[in-house]
């Protein structure tokens, strides 16, 4: 293990304190505060990983995971970023798609034969003959991907998740973004402020380099990171990386827990009024032969390492740098005890000549105009090649780190997200925003500010801008002076107004002219590759994607960057375009300027998560809702099995038995009780109730007799059925109806659909949720309500289809109707939901003597299709329309004023002699029943069975299924094709409806 | 300092000014059309007018999931057709299309979803493809990943197992039917926008174009989501489509964990592996029509929630990118294919949702033959327009569809 710096006052590690992990079923100790990558840099691993495609040895490129360079496997977790996740004891750490190790892979010889794979090249192979193509994909699917998952793996940890809101977020914990968040929130707001580090300062953090006389820029940091954290409206999110950013201003991330949280990951989705965006820049990756060497790395990365994690990269490296920062790095380092070979610069000339004496002072060469064209060594740099831009004069250099970088690019992604288009500006050589979102705002480095100043006055100028977005004017009603109001009066507002805070722009003024004052943005390098052939210049890491495979896409006709992404796979991989997302375009826009077609340089899409993120994370609580009626718990302890129905728990059955023979028997001889409290409820009132509800049903409503029940359906445009229910007439222009089950949370929004431009006056009320139904049923119901209540209910006093109201023990009001879904004497209760469980035992107790039992949906489905009654969804499809189903009756033809809605088609269709029928069947010789979804056939589909069973009331197989109208006669013999049938058929007959009490006199009696 | 590679689609060309047929839309369908008329039909001065570039839209946005699993008879064959050119399309295109025929299996949580995948399986057999209804525990057997226990939101009661299907690789195809209709002369116009489409006594004549006037006497538009409003800004014809937004999503890229398509209604979800390892997975539709292709921050939520229960393995398992693109619906989930009628020489394909990609090859196969020879062939009849008007839908799908305004 190496020395590393313990006395640094950069460090973000702390050397007492060891964290002990396993890495390839071997200890290794690193200390508190280092990543996994880190750690195992310092104890000498340089080789992280290996490439996907050729097997190349990758070792730590960034610190900022962009690529999948240290990748490995995490306590059984593939494609960890390990340069960014923090050593916890006992980690088991692997690494992964190697066949031996990291260091001697045996697939590296692949690496040899790139010349067989140009860009796109497994298109052009292995389809002939077509035998192989089998053979060859199995050895694609083995070669692909990078870590395993174990099909059983279970996430370890806690996932939580967060909605906050806010006024302003601010992404991004840097000098900007630190600034923006005070300068928000001294205005009054409420800031919540992600950083994706675990902890604030940005790249002020690690540098020492003076930010005012005998302050060094990590102490400014530490100085605003406290005053961020101690300021009461700034709500901290440390370990946060932004992941998206949607319409209205919605930011999303996920945050890493820490020792002593409640969660491994919770999922964050911050609404927020305003949004500042000062994420900073990445390094542009400088681009030659064996860019991606292990010992090659940004020049943050090499900083970083010395500065926050106590490491030397190297002893002796060589600097290939377009930027000030560079050469900063290059003095910092050399000052930390590390040999410098030179430093080359992409810039002719423009170097901060402070830098460059303190440069010369310590007597390290600096090249301007030179670029380092190749990396040596087979898996660990051990020479450099540098060269004049134009390639012409090169020298060698030894060294075992080669720092590279060709510039800086803006972190583009938060903003596109939310919707920015980006143009290239040829200045800074930026991608930067053509127009922000709305009450969006952007600071700091991203501008291509580089003065330490300008980028803290950038910050505070888009705090106050964010803060005023979402303010509320409280004296003249404007609602923000940080932008030209477009709409309406904004006459009021007077520029100099500080009447409140919403209006006083005397800070924003004085905020502008502060960062104007300021040095501007600076130029940024254009330089694209090293003077390089680009065989293996890399553009991508994650997809071994070289200049020389761009070059070949081209060439094939990919113009496009988004489809050279495509086509050459560059910006797929795990770290998506995190590498290649400048360059490409860049190199794009270059080459095909070669060829004499000047493009401009258009940026590929990024798209969210900007940081790959754990479904476990997204998932969060992972709380998928139900409902549960007010018998839910009952039920359950009555035995019933429940189902998820739409969104509702139901239960399906009340014993092991599928087919349900005793709940059925049960209705049929005695009594039985089920719980019909998700049916869809509603009122409706008001004077203009009735002729919404002849607009919706197909029926003449003004027809409903106080006291009566009235059933009816519901069509759509084209007279398919979409719901069938009940009708009562409570009082005059009040009515209360069911819909079926599905339906229940559209009906409110179906009526208003349909009426939307009459301008009726009346009122809809769901109910379903606050009323829940009983249904009692068989020949002993009547019996058992009898005990239960004083109301006369009587076949004469309460008939079949006739509806009533009355108290249970003076407490409990009911609507009880007359009903015969199952084909029994039946009653449903419909009772205010805190009464359900109150009335049920009432029933249940009363019924003890009659032999009353649950019931479930399936017993219930089985005893109403034994009487014909439809289930829609069941006896129907979306194309089934009221004919189809034999429910004409239903259509009132008269009321052509009442504009029902379907009745146009129902119309139509009444000639149609092509359409499916519903009818009712038997099976030949006595046989069983036909599975539900078989087919009728004969040489072509006829039609299918809906539901059929095994009648253990009528002891025999009874069916309905939909045929063609012209199948539809009685005796009609069906051809039943069920799967598996081979050429076994079975056959069935057709014969009238219902099958059971066809008279209805059990059900009426 | 070019190499020995050709542009695959031709050198970029001046735009003519007359054509035998102009196709509006660079995506499969029309590329696949454009291929037929140019090999089977010998029409060949075909142009293909693109806004974008080829593969722009659902062509490049699927997740690439082909099978012949439909729910009517109209369909399957069609899709059965379709299914069986790929490995065809390889060979006749000599470009590697890379069909993984690993099969689909497609979930069932409830007694009632399993009776609806016995009628789409039974009219598969009855129709030749193959397709079983399996059990829980069969299902577990193909998908080791797949979690059967009861202790889900929708428990896993069986599944359709339809082996058969699989998944090729979209961009492939957009690449080798390019490649395939430019070698037998079809011109593909990118970076072109038509604007018109003039029409004289009841017929066709020309196409406007940003770069010009084309004259012609067929143009078809099968521009996928943009196709019915085109079709109404040029022809007048207002359509039964609504364009939703569809949403699908990649994980990073894994070694071999799921040898099947995995599918769920319940959870609004489907999982596959593509060759390169990610888990490709998708499904929702935003429920009001847009044309953008913005993506949400509630699906991929819900999307990690819906693997989460039953590939729970996936838990850990890391989201790289999702994206957006348009679905023209239909009232009844089955296309509209049609034209030559009303306007002599117009033709329309649109209305296929997101089983644009699936059905490609061989609706192109058969818009060819129509555009050829005046006459729908008769596989393409049941998919004419007039069957909205005459309220007679299709029934590719059972259940009501709910993008319509009043949902």
């Amino acid at each position: 293990m190496m020395t590393r710096f313990n006395q640094l006052p950069t460090l973000r590690i702390d050397p007492t304190k060891k964290v002990i992990f396993n890495y390839k079923g071997k200890s290794c100790a690193g200390s508190e505060g280092d990543t996994v990558a880190t750690a195992l840099y310092a104890n000498g691993v340089r080789v992280f990983a290996r490439s996907l495609k050729y097997h190349r040895p990758r070792g730590l490129y960034s610190l900022d995971g962009e690529c999948s360079n240290t990748c490995m496997e995490v306590d059984g977790i593939p494609n960890v970023r390990t340069e960014n996740t923090l050593a916890k004891q006992g980690m088991e750490v692997k690494e992964q798609n190697v066949k031996g190790s990291a260091e001697n892979d045996m697939m590296a010889f692949i690496d040899k034969l790139d010349w067989m794979m140009p860009a796109g090249f497994y298109y052009r192979t292995m389809h002939k003959p077509a035998s192989m193509w089998p053979v060859a994909m199995k050895q694609i699917r083995k070669a692909a991907g990078l870590g395993v998952m174990s099909p059983d793996h279970v996430t370890p940890g806690k996932f939580d998740e967060i909605f906050p809101r806010t006024d302003v977020v601010v992404i991004g914990g840097g000098p900007a973004g630190m600034q923006a968040a005070l300068a928000a929130a001294d205005k009054g707001v409420r800031v919540i402020i992600m950083e994706s580090r675990p902890w604030l300062g940005g790249f002020f953090d690690y540098r020492a380099a003076e930010y005012s006389k005998g302050k060094p820029l990590y102490s400014r940091a530490r100085e605003l990171a406290e005053k961020v954290e101690a300021h009461p409206g700034i709500r901290v999110l440390k370990h946060t990386s932004m992941v998206g950013a949607y319409s209205n201003n919605l930011v999303t991330g996920f945050q890493i827990g820490g020792e002593g949280d409640s969660f491994t990951e919770r999922y964050v989705e911050i609404r927020a009024n305003a949004v500042v965006v000062a994420v900073g820049c990445i390094e542009r990756p400088l681009i030659f032969d064996n860019n991606e060497r292990p010992g090659v790395m940004q020049v943050a990365c090499a900083h970083r390492l010395a500065r926050t994690y106590g490491i030397l990269a190297g002893e002796k490296a060589l600097f290939s740098v377009g930027h000030d920062l560079g050469l900063e790095a290059a003095i910092d380092l050399y000052d930390l005890g590390m040999k410098i070979a030179c430093v080359a610069d992409i810039r002719e000339d423009g170097q901060n000549p402070e830098l460059l004496l303190e440069l010369a002072k310590r007597n390290i060469p600096v090249l301007k105009g030179w670029v380092v064209t190749k990396a040596h060594g087979s898996k660990q740099v051990k020479k450099a090649t540098i060269a004049t831009i134009d390639g012409t004069i090169t020298r060698d250099f030894n060294c075992n780190v080669i720092v590279a970088s060709a510039g800086f690019t803006p972190i583009t992604g938060p903003l596109t997200l939310a919707g920015a288009k980006l143009r290239y500006d040829s200045h800074t050589n930026f991608f930067i925003p053509e127009t922000l979102p709305e009450k969006t705002h952007i600071a700091g480095r991203m501008t291509g500010l580089e003065d330490s100043m300008a980028i803290e006055a950038s910050g505070t100028l888009a705090g106050i801008k964010a803060a005023m977005d979402s303010l509320a004017c409280t004296c003249c009603g404007s609602e923000s002076a940080s932008e030209g109001d477009s709409e309406g009066d904004s006459k009021e507002k007077s520029s100099s107004s500080s009447c409140c805070e919403a209006c006083d722009d005397a800070a924003l003024k004085a905020a502008e002219e502060a960062l104007k004052a300021l040095p501007g943005p600076s130029r940024g390098t254009k330089l694209v590759t090293a003077p390089v052939k680009g065989r293996k210049s890399f553009i991508c890491f994650d997809e071994d994607t070289t200049i020389k495979n761009i070059k070949q896409a081209i060439e094939m006709g990919f113009d496009v960057p988004e489809l050279i992404k495509r086509f050459t796979s560059a910006g797929t991989g795990p770290g998506q375009g995190g590498i290649p997302g400048h360059n490409l375009p860049l190199f794009v826009a270059k080459y095909e300027a070669l060829s004499g077609v000047p493009a401009p340089v258009r940026p590929t899409t990024v798209r969210p998560p900007l940081v790959p993120t754990l479904i476990a994370t997204y998932a969060g609580t992972n709380h998928i809702m139900m409902k549960r009626t007010p018998m839910d718990e009952m039920q359950r302890s009555d035995g019933g099995i429940f189902r998820k129905i739409g969104v509702w728990e139901r239960a399906r059955y009340f014993s092991d038995d599928f087919e349900c023979k005793a709940e059925i028997e049960n209705v049929r001889n005695n009594v039985g009780m089920l719980d019909g409290s998700t049916l869809g409820k509603f009122r409706i009132h008001g004077p203009d109730a009735l002729k919404a509800l002849q607009r919706v049903y197909t029926s003449d409503m003004s027809k409903i007799k106080p006291g009566r029940v009235k059933y009816s359906a519901m069509c759509n445009d084209d007279g398919c059925v979409i719901d069938d229910g009940v009708v009562i007439k409570i009082a005059e222009n009040d009515y209360y109806f069911t819909t079926s089950t599905g339906r229940a949370g559209q009906t409110v929004e179906w009526v208003r659909y349909h009426t939307r431009y009459d301008g009726w006056d009346f009122n809809m009320v769901n109910l379903t949720d606050s009323m829940g139904v009983i249904n009692l049923s068989g020949p002993n119901a009547r019996k058992v309500l009898q005990k239960i209540t004083d109301e006369d209910v009587s076949n004469e006093a309460f008939p079949f289809s006739a509806y009533k109201e009355f108290m249970v023990k003076d407490t409990i009001p009911v609507k009880a109707m007359r009903l015969g879904f199952v084909g029994e004497l039946s009653y449903e209760f419909h009772v205010p939901s805190s009464y359900m469980v109150s009335l049920w035992n009432m029933l249940k107790e009363a019924g003890k003597e009659f032999g009353i039992k649950n019931f479930g949906v399936e017993a219930q489905n089985v005893l109403r299709m034994e009487k014909c009654h439809i289930i829609l969804g069941q006896e129907s499809e979306q194309r089934t329309n009221l004919l189809d189903l034999g429910l004409g009756f239903l259509w009132d033809r008269k009321k052509t004023d009442a504009k029902t809605v379907g009745a146009v088609a129902l119309a139509q269709a009444e000639k149609d002699q092509t359409r499916f029928r519903l009818v009712g069947f038997k099976m030949e010789n006595n046989g069983r029943a036909p599975k539900d979804g078989s087919l009728i056939v004969d040489d072509k589909v006829r039609g299918y069975i809906c539901t059929a069973r095994d009648s253990f009331s009528l002891n025999e197989a009874v069916g309905m299924a939909l045929v063609e109208s012209h199948m539809a006669k009685i005796g009609t013999r069906l051809e039943i094709f069920e799967d598996e049938c081979g050429d076994q058929r079975i056959y069935g007959k057709v014969v009238p409806m219902p099958f059971y009490d066809p008279d209805g006199s059990r059900m009426k009696s | 300092m070019f190499g020995k590679y050709k542009p695959m689609w031709g050198e970029k060309t001046q735009l003519k000014s007359s054509y035998d047929a102009v196709i509006i839309g660079g995506g499969l369908h029309s590329l696949a059309t454009a291929y037929y008329l140019a090999k089977e039909h010998g029409i060949t001065d075909v142009a293909i007018i693109e806004k974008n570039y080829i593969g722009f839209g659902g062509a490049g946005r699927n997740t690439a999931i082909v099978r012949a699993n439909q729910r009517t008879q109209y369909n399957v064959p069609l899709y059965k057709e379709a299914l069986d050119l790929w490995p065809v399309l390889t060979k006749e295109l000599d470009y590697n299309l890379m069909f993984n025929n690993c099969g689909n299996l497609n979930l069932m949580h409830s007694e009632a979803a399993m009776k609806a995948a016995r009628m789409t399986i039974c009219t598969a057999q009855y129709h030749g493809v193959e397709s079983h209804l399996i059990d829980a525990k069969e299902a577990k057997e193909l998908v080791p990943a797949l979690n059967i226990s009861e202790d889900i939101t929708f428990p896993i009661h069986g599944a359709m197992f339809h082996p058969p299907g699989g998944i090729v690789r979209h961009d492939a195809v957009v690449w080798g039917l390019a490649r395939g209709a430019s070698k037998y002369g079809v011109e593909i116009h990118q970076q072109t926008e038509a604007t018109a489409i003039n029409t004289r006594n009841g017929k066709v004549v020309s196409v406007e174009t940003d770069r010009g006037t084309i004259n012609t006497s067929k143009v078809l538009i099968s521009a996928g989501g943009y196709s019915a409003s085109l079709i109404n800004k040029m022809m007048g014809i207002r359509l039964p489509v609504s364009v939703l937004t569809i949403q699908a999503m990649v994980t990073q890229p894994l070694k071999p964990l799921l040898n099947h398509v995995v599918s769920s209604g319940a959870y609004h979800c489907y999982a596959n592996q593509t060759l390169k390892g990610e888990i490709a997975t998708g499904a929702h539709m935003d429920q009001w029509p847009n044309y953008t292709t913005q993506t949400t921050a509630h699906y991929i939520k819900h999307q990690a929630e819906a693997l989460s229960e039953f590939l729970p393995c996936l838990r850990g398992v890391r989201f790289m990118r999702i994206w957006g693109g348009l679905a023209d619906m239909t009232p009844d989930m089955a296309p509209i294919m049609d034209g030559n009628d009303q306007v002599e020489g117009f033709f329309f394909n649109c209305g296929w949702g997101y089983f644009g990609f699936k059905s490609c090859s061989a609706a192109g196969k058969h818009m060819a033959e129509f555009m050829a020879n005046g006459e729908a062939p008769n596989i393409l009849k049941p998919f004419n327009l007039k069957r909205y008007e005459e309220h007679k839908l299709m029934g590719e799908t059972a259940a009501l569809v709910t993008y319509t305004p009043d949902n």
